[in-house]
């Protein structure tokens, strides 16, 4: 949590996607931009990029208030997937509410999704958070494409550790909205558990991941 | 929930800013001068709690005494929308004439900051999380160093230390080596033990079932002598008597007896002798009594130690002996023994059967050189240079303690002598010990 006041009665929440470089965190956040409601959120901040390569971060803000006044404020980060932005990657991993790991479906990718996993496990110690408590969501992106892992073999590797899987392609926009759902979901429980978010706030489960996930009306333009 | 009523991190990408933090600067004053110089008596811009951050001209505040403003006055107020939620306030005011303007202006701000927030947050964001990761780098560096520091201190105490630490590794060296030549001698004693129990119980054996014998001997020839004692008594030696003295001589097999007691004392005596050498052998071998330098005869301690070895000899082991006589040579006999006792153990184990091995003396130039020349299967180049280093073994782990040679090489070298190794491969090999005799019995005139 990047923030709670209480005299304010105020809260940050901070959400981060995750995954090896170009496994398209930032595609995702694009297509969430698109295909979800404006009002209630902020717009996409795509932070100095180089060749579409995240050198910082990308940032999508929501806010909400609770029926009890609390004002949520959720922050959606991307980090950047290249193996040198690491110092960055830990940076933008401090006190995350909730991880997001967009792993590339194509099979040349699984030795890069290995190792990012790995990082991603080394850099929530290094920032003191525990990696069976966060939760934690899997992507699997970019299912449009030939030469990819079986879904057979996705989910028969990721199952069993209880981590949900998703299957997606953010270019085309499927799996895109389910994986942030399922990630607002589990991180609210999370935060329920110590902020009483129902029982203190007055907002329960369903009207929290509903107020972040409202479709956009307009019909997003598909990039080709 | 935390006890305290606010906790705010510090350096943590993603922490709110409020307006102020992010309008700073020259653009959006200019932008109200120039937006108050078109017509409208007052702009501003406020954040989210209404506190005027920038403004230009005045807001028509109500005349004395009356509740509001002049009402030919009208006000904007149009909401900032940041991340989702109000951010702040455009004010705009001036008169309800010019209304239109007013309202072009009000969005034109309105607008103008909006752009302006977005690139500045931006700009912000960039350089904290630059400061944040370049701190994080250089607090990381600073602990590299810290511990860079720890280990180069370390380094340079140990390197302190390293000299010492070798002279006192050397010294434990030099103490436990040794220790290990101790060992190896008591290890040989131990086996010599062993066999000379052997050699000496075989003897005993036999000594001590002809005492036995000669026991009962005895008791006969006692009852006979009694006998004729008696008869001598009565004085009269009469023919009844001589029949039963005959018959006596007959029953107790005393032509047998007194033939045999011969032997029983020859084998006897025979068998004490031997008894009576391999003690004084091992004696002469362990030098028991000789812990200094004394002169001896080369030939008669190698004589010696295949005698303390001559459990160790095969039945069918041909051992040649060709000795020169030599002059006297000055020495720790103990030493000498158990060097030769090593290197013809070593011999006797190279063959199960048909060993043939060669002894020779010589005396020549001042020195004296033994040499034993075996028809073992010959010691493979690449180890002979190895064979004399301390625990260098090709017996199995646990029947060789590897210091054998190595002990033989020890004393050979003390005495200024050279121990060498010559083989060929299927024929045997020849282990030379050469001993100088110039600083050594020569000098005190024994040669
Ligand atoms: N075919 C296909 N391409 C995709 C998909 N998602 C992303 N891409 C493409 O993959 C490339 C990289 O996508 P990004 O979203 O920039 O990747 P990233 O994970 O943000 O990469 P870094 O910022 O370097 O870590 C872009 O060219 C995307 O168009 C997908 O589902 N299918
Ligand atoms: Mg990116």
């Amino acid at each position: 949590m990047i923030e709670y006041d209480e005299l304010e009665n105020r809260m940050i929440l901070k959400l981060v996607y995750y995954g090896p470089a170009l496994s398209g965190k930032t595609t995702n956040l694009l297509r969430l931009h698109d295909l979800l409601e404006k009002q209630g959120r902020g717009d996409l901040t795509v932070l100095d990029t180089k060749d579409d390569r995240t050198i910082f971060f990308d940032l999508l803000p929501f806010f909400l208030v609770a029926p009890g006044g609390l004002k949520i404020k959720l922050k959606v980060f991307t980090v950047p997937g290249q193996v040198k932005h690491d110092a960055t990657r830990k940076a933008v991993l401090q006190r995350a509410d909730g991880v997001a790991f967009i792993a590339d479906s194509q099979l040349s990718e699984t030795a890069n999704n290995f190792e990012s996993f790995k990082n991603l496990e080394e850099n929530l110690q290094f920032v003191g958070l525990d990696i069976d408590k966060i939760p934690l969501v899997i992507q699997f992106n970019k299912r449009d494409l030939g030469n990819i892992v079986s879904e057979h073999d996705v989910r028969s590797t990721w199952e069993p550790t209880g981590i949900p899987v998703f299957l997606s392609s953010a270019l085309e926009g499927s799996g895109v909205v389910e994986t942030f759902t399922s990630l607002a979901g589990h991180t609210y429980d999370h935060i329920d558990k110590k902020y009483f978010l129902k029982e203190t706030h007055g907002l329960d489960r369903n009207t929290f991941i509903q107020q972040l996930t409202r479709k956009s009306h307009v019909i997003p333009a598909i990039k080709p | 929930m935390s006890d305290k009523n606010t906790i705010h991190y510090d350096h943590i990408i993603g922490a709110d800013k409020d307006l102020k933090e992010i309008l700073k600067g020259a653009d959006l004053t200019s932008l109200l001068q120039s937006s108050g110089r078109s017509g409208v008596s007052y702009c501003a811009v406020e954040d989210a709690a209404g506190e005027v951050l920038y403004r230009y001209g005045t807001f028509p505040l109500p005349a004395e005494g009356e509740e509001q403003g002049p009402d030919n006055y009208i006000c904007l107020k149009k909401p900032i929308y940041f991340e989702g939620e109000i951010f702040g306030y455009v004010v705009v005011s001036g008169n309800i004439q010019n209304r239109n303007l007013i309202e072009i202006i009000t969005g034109l701000i309105h607008e103008s900051t909006n752009t302006i927030i977005k690139s500045s947050y931006r700009a912000l964001l960039a350089t904290e999380t630059h400061k944040t990761v370049v701190h994080q780098s250089y607090e990381a560096l600073l602990e590299t160093n810290r511990k860079l520091t720890l280990s180069e201190s370390r380094y340079r105490n140990l390197a302190d230390s390293l000299e010492q630490q070798v002279r006192q590794r050397t010294e434990e060296l030099k103490h436990a080596h040794a220790k290990l030549l101790h060992q190896e001698k008591i290890a040989s004693v131990g086996q010599l033990a062993a066999g000379i129990a052997h050699e000496i119980n075989n003897p005993l054996g036999f000594i001590l079932s002809n005492m036995n014998t000669l026991k009962q001997y005895v008791a006969k020839m006692s009852e006979l002598l009694i006998f004729y004692r008696a008869a001598l008594a009565r004085n009269m030696i009469n023919p009844g008597d001589m029949n039963t003295a005959e018959q006596q001589w007959k029953k107790y097999k005393l032509d047998i007896i007194l033939s045999d007691i011969d032997t029983l004392m020859m084998e006897s005596i025979s068998g004490a002798e031997r008894v009576k050498k391999i003690v004084s052998d091992l004696k002469g071998f362990s030098h028991i009594d000789e812990t200094h330098k004394v002169d001896i005869d080369i030939n008669k301690e190698i004589e010696r130690t295949l005698n303390v070895l001559i459990h160790e000899i095969l039945p069918d082991t041909e051992i040649i002996k060709d000795y020169s006589p030599l002059p006297p040579f000055t020495c720790n006999p103990a030493d000498i023994c158990q060097s030769f006792f090593n290197i013809i153990l070593n011999a006797f184990q190279t063959r199960e059967q048909g060993l043939k091995l060669v002894i020779a003396t010589e005396h020549a130039d001042g020195y004296i050189r033994i040499r034993f020349t075996d028809n073992g299967p010959g010691i493979p180049e690449e180890i002979r240079n190895r064979l004399f280093e301390p625990f260098f073994t090709t017996k199995e782990v646990g029947k060789g303690t590897g210091m054998g040679l190595n002990v033989a090489y020890e004393i050979v070298t003390s005495y200024g002598g050279a121990i060498e190794v010559g083989s060929v491969s299927g024929e045997g090999s020849t282990f030379s010990i050469t001993l100088p005799l110039s600083d050594n019995a020569s000098q005190r005139g024994h040669v």
